[in-house]
């Protein structure tokens, strides 16, 4: 089922002695369960597709139609709902909130959408329990590595079973090992949760995991590769 | 959450967060002392005004309170006395005979009121019979002919008052209360009179040191006070018929209450004797004063009162006692001037605070905005934390300030140094801080009022700030 589309999107920055053109006419569609990667050198337009794929960033022209709403139609206040109910978000340096616990932080995301607390508890346990964390609910980020750290934000950006979610560069700043264990909860995930990964990554690792590599290259879309992989058991 | 996360972002930088509680504590004690202290003056003023000087309610004939002529009596007194006694929520009145007079001694003479009262039935009304200066005689005696009660301020001004450090008192002060070396010094003012506090205090300055007259001063200053109790007063006056009388009184006791204006016009006769003075037989009836239950019902009583014989006019504790009354409406007024002025002060620390803590947390706020925190939410979260800021400082500058004004209710505050200067206008030298429930009411809504004043810049800060550009920084 289709869950994203991308028309004719176009992002140009036109500032008094900058013109970019970040993202160039770029057409695509994802369907539900995907785990895609965006690749390309810096510079590329990864970030901005994915901010403009968010709702963080608005188009120049074009349509982004997100399980049948059109991006563009939304005003400011509905487009920041439409976030917290359909888009999960992985940022590259974690931005978990420092004063929240682990669980706090995951519960974060559904106590917005008043989910009761029960509910709340429950989901957030299962999410913790599955990126591994069971056991550090009560520390805070600081108490965590960086590889505990950005599980407890994937955890978040599942928590309230979102369309997709979004992980901009998210092994970025870990270590192989922690990236690796990263890498296998999230697909892992994927495959349970059936919820559609889109990753922007330089990394190796991630590009080899990806069942879709997207190569961007000067904002237009070069290569649109679908890998044939099977799927490994939940 | 939204509650949880806000008091929790409050102790993020503990340091920076406690100095602004504490500004706030701080300020929220001195507001609280100083509304206290006032609030403690004007009571004072108010329960003087009214158990010394004015009663609740007077009345008089209408001429007599443009010219206080003898003849200006109170209008069919007895249909008047009548009205009164009927009327619900009185709890006392007298008849006073109240006449302008000349008093004089040997040395100095003054004008002043003479009031000829029933003492005893006096006392159901004033307090000035509790203001008797202890040592300094007694309240008129209703059965002793010929006393006279007048205050301290008149006898000053007699010369029926002084300081003197007799052989005796030297004697007596020295090595039990005083060590001698300091008496030693004091060897030169034994025995010489000092007819003002003033003069006495000037002597004692200029020969003790000042860590001394400290100690000892005030020591010195209540066993040197002498009053020439039992001393002839001359009181000139004129009788109904115009003519002028006298007559010669012997001084029975000096009173001092809080409001010297007061004490230096008025003096004390049996009401009996004054009318046998100004020959009319029976007292001249010039006031009725009459004290209420409750204060509240004083403007209704007055109402009730306006079908009195012609002529006769009455007036309220507000209307005799305007200073009070004044002060007592304008109470509000103050709360929120003094408040106001210190909430206005901590408003700048407590913005700057939030604005710190803003630009902190930006990449924090933008991430907030991105996952699908509203702008309600965000809005909500700064101004929750700037009410828990603010809150905590005023929590614990309400306690603190009311156990201090409750400890120094007790005890009071002595102004002695300027204690002539307020005595004059009708304040105590001793104040006895008191704050009411009202003013803790205020101060909340003040506070309240100043926490969410304040969180709308900072929160307008953060809702301008672009997910986008915020999550880039480092």
């Amino acid at each position: 089922m289709k869950i994203l589309e991308l028309r004719n999107v176009n992002k140009i920055y036109d500032g008094s002695e900058v013109h970019v053109h970040a993202v160039n006419n770029i057409s695509l569609d994802f369907e539900e369960g995907e785990f895609a990667a965006v690749v390309g050198p810096s510079g590329s337009g990864k970030t901005t597709l994915l901010n403009l794929i968010g709702g963080l960033d608005i188009p120049t022209s074009g349509t982004i139609i997100i399980d049948g709403t059109d991006l563009s139609l939304l005003k400011p206040s509905q487009l920041i709902d439409f976030r917290l109910r359909n888009i999960g978000f992985v940022f590259q340096s974690y931005n978990l909130i420092p004063v929240l616990t682990a669980k706090e932080n995951v519960d974060f995301i559904m106590s917005l959408q008043k989910w009761p607390a029960e509910k709340r508890d429950a989901r957030t346990m299962e999410l913790l329990t599955a990126v591994g964390l069971a056991e550090r609910v009560n520390s805070r980020p600081a108490k965590l590595s960086g590889g505990q750290q950005q599980r407890v934000a994937v955890a978040r950006a599942l928590a309230s079973k979102p369309k997709f979610i979004l992980a901009d560069e998210p092994t970025a700043n870990l270590d192989s090992k922690a990236a690796a264990t990263l890498l296998e909860i999230m697909e892992k995930l994927n495959l349970e949760e059936k919820i559609t990964f889109i990753f922007s990554t330089h990394d190796p690792r991630v590009v080899n995991m990806a069942r879709r590599v997207i190569t961007l290259l000067d904002g237009k879309v070069v290569s649109d590769e679908i890998r044939k992989k099977e799927n490994k058991p939940a | 959450m939204i509650w949880s996360l806000s008091w929790k972002n409050v102790w993020r930088n503990k340091t920076r967060s406690l100095v602004v509680i504490s500004a706030v504590t701080v300020g929220i004690i001195s507001g609280v002392m100083i509304m206290g202290v006032m609030q403690g003056w004007i009571e004072q003023r108010m329960h003087d005004a009214i158990y010394n000087e004015v009663s609740h309610i007077q009345i008089h004939n209408k001429e007599y309170l443009g010219n206080e002529e003898p003849l200006f009596t109170v209008i069919r007194p007895e249909e008047v006395i009548s009205s009164v006694e009927a009327l619900p929520g009185v709890r006392a009145f007298v008849q006073r005979t109240k006449l302008t007079a000349m008093a004089a001694t040997p040395w100095a003479a003054t004008g002043l009121f003479i009031y000829g009262i029933d003492p005893e039935k006096e006392k159901s009304l004033s307090e000035i019979y509790k203001k008797i200066v202890p040592g300094a005689g007694e309240y008129i005696d209703k059965n002793k002919d010929g006393t006279i009660l007048i205050s301290d301020k008149t006898a000053e001004i007699l010369k029926l008052k002084h300081y003197i450090i007799t052989s005796g008192l030297f004697d007596r002060l020295g090595g039990r209360h005083i060590p001698y070396s300091v008496m030693e010094k004091l060897d030169s003012l034994k025995e010489v009179r000092f007819r003002s506090p003033k003069d006495f205090r000037e002597a004692l300055r200029s020969r003790l040191s000042k860590k001394e007259l400290d100690k000892y001063g005030k020591i010195l200053i209540d066993s040197a006070l002498d009053y020439r109790i039992r001393s002839r007063i001359q009181i000139t006056l004129t009788d109904s018929a115009g003519n002028p009388v006298q007559g010669t009184f012997r001084v029975c006791g000096i009173y001092k209450t809080t409001n010297t204006g007061y004490d230096q016009m008025s003096a004390f006769v049996n009401a009996g004797e004054l009318a046998s003075l100004c020959g009319t037989g029976k007292p001249m009836i010039h006031e009725i004063a009459v004290l209420l239950h409750n204060i509240e019902d004083a403007e209704s009583v007055r109402r009730k009162l306006s079908s009195l014989p012609p002529g006769n006019v009455v007036s309220t504790w507000k209307d005799l006692a305007p200073d009070a009354a004044y002060m007592n409406d304008f109470m509000i007024l103050y709360y929120f001037i003094i408040i106001g002025i210190i909430m206005f002060a901590l408003a700048f620390g407590i913005i700057n605070t939030m604005m710190m803590a803003i630009l902190e947390r930006t990449k924090e706020l933008g991430m907030l905005m991105a996952i699908g925190m509203n702008r309600r939410k965000i809005f909500s979260m700064i101004m929750l934390e700037t009410t828990f800021l603010t809150g905590v400082g005023a929590i614990a500058g309400m306690i603190s300030g009311w156990l201090i004004v409750s400890m120094l209710g007790k005890t009071g505050i002595h102004f002695a140094g300027w204690g002539e200067g307020f005595e004059a206008i009708g304040f105590a030298a001793v104040v006895y801080p008191y704050i009411t429930t009202e003013f803790f009411i205020f101060v909340i809504l003040m506070v309240i009022a100043t926490a969410v004043l304040s969180s709308v810049w900072p929160a307008r800060k953060a809702l301008k700030l672009n997910p986008v550009e915020t999550l880039r920084t480092e």
